[in-house]
């Protein structure tokens, strides 16, 4: 039986407790989330004034890592989208500006200074700075954000981080162990602790399943055994703020969907030839 | 998605897989493997950055190597169902 638990979830993080998947499916999702759900990132910059100390490209790259607020419902991915067109139409395209120059005392240009078409979509922060400019030097351009894959460049990623780990299975036999104390010390994630003479399992979901409390028993052998569930998983997810996570890995289902049924009729294909 | 075969006989399919990666090959073969009358079931990049992948399937008769890929994929989905399924309830609580 499938079952999925929060463990954590806030604007940007989600920890899932997946049960009843195998390691293809989930890791399927894993890489799907990395490599195919889209998300908005400036592709292409039209520097009209640079006397900066960085080069036109520097500044574009720099751009271009800047997450944005990605609204997935009103635009399109260049490929999919009807224009056709190379530079793109008020439906596959999002255009900044930015213009800043220093008078008299070095200003330091940040993403906040992006002015953007669309109110919706913005940098995720104010606060990442571009460049740095010195007195009398000059920044102005246009830049385009487009809907993009994180397989073709790692700007449309829409998470930081996407794992999963097995769930740890801890064993303690009451019988052999003496309670001395020597497992819970050496836990690095502090997943142990000693109470009522007896020693429990108190933070399951931190263990890193690096067995030194089984090293570090005194039993001859170890009393205490770490193991792993086969079918659960911890899925965490870091999204960079382009979207929620609850988006992100809803869209990762919806396109696993489309690739099996793509694949079933392409199959089918193969069959009738 | 577009499949090219690179060999077909009654028990053996080999398909190049234009626009898959190993996101989608591992979980067909592992999900072919689960299948008693599937004899090998394997994939192959050959090239990192330049190369579909290859799968092959050989099958023990009277199973026929697409009906095996085509088992492998109903089974996917329906896992992919159900987690879907999870994931809306667990969302909309
Ligand atoms: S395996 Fe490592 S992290 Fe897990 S309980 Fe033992 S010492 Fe702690
Ligand atoms: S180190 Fe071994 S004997 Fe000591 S408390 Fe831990 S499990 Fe028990
Ligand atoms: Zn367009």
């Amino acid at each position: 039986m499938l079952e999925l638990k929060t463990l954590e979830s806030d604007e940007t993080n989600l920890r899932l407790l997946v049960t009843g998947v195998d390691t293809p499916y989930i890791n399927a999702i894993r890489r799907i989330v990395l490599t195919e759900v889209p998300c908005m990132a400036i592709d292409e910059v039209v520097i009209i004034e640079n006397s900066s100390v960085l080069h036109d490209e520097i500044i574009a790259h720099r751009l271009g890592l800047i997450p944005i607020k990605t609204d997935l419902d009103g635009y399109n991915l260049p490929e999919e989208c009807s224009c056709r067109s190379e530079f793109g139409c008020n439906l596959c395209r999002v255009t900044f500006t930015l213009d800043r120059e220093a008078k008299d005392e070095p200003v330091t240009v940040y993403s906040g200074d992006l002015v953007s078409e669309n109110p919706n979509i913005a940098p995720v922060s104010d606060k990442i700075p571009i460049v740095k400019l010195g007195r009398g030097q000059k920044l102005k351009l246009e830049a385009y954000a487009r809907l993009g894959r994180g397989k073709n460049h790692a700007k449309w990623q829409p998470v930081s981080l996407s794992a999963h780990k097995h769930l740890p299975k801890i064993r303690i036999d009451a019988e052999k162990c003496n309670a001395c104390g020597k497992c819970v010390e050496t836990c690095p994630r502090k997943v142990l602790a000693k109470s009522k003479g007896k020693v429990e399992v108190v933070d399951l979901y931190a263990c890193t399943m690096c067995r030194d409390c089984v090293d570090a028993c005194p039993e001859e052998p170890s009393a205490i055994e770490v193991n792993w569930e086969k079918n659960a998983f911890i899925f965490i997810l870091e999204s960079t703020g382009a979207l929620p996570p609850e988006r992100i890995i809803t869209e990762a289902v919806k396109i696993l969907d489309r690739q099996l049924k793509e694949f079933t009729d392409q199959i089918a294909e193969v069959q009738k030839a | 998605m577009k499949i090219k075969v690179l060999k077909r006989t009654e028990n053996e399919l080999k398909i190049e897989v234009e626009g898959a990666g190993h996101t989608l090959c591992n979980l067909l073969q592992k999900k072919l493997l689960e299948n008693e009358n599937v004899d090998v079931a394997g994939y192959d990049i050959p090239h990192p950055l330049t190369s579909n992948p290859i799968i092959y399937v050989r099958t023990k008769s009277p199973l026929k190597p697409e009906d095996a890929l085509l088992d492998a994929v109903e089974r996917a989905k329906e896992m992919n169902k159900e987690f879907g399924e999870a994931l809306k309830r667990l969302l909309q609580a």
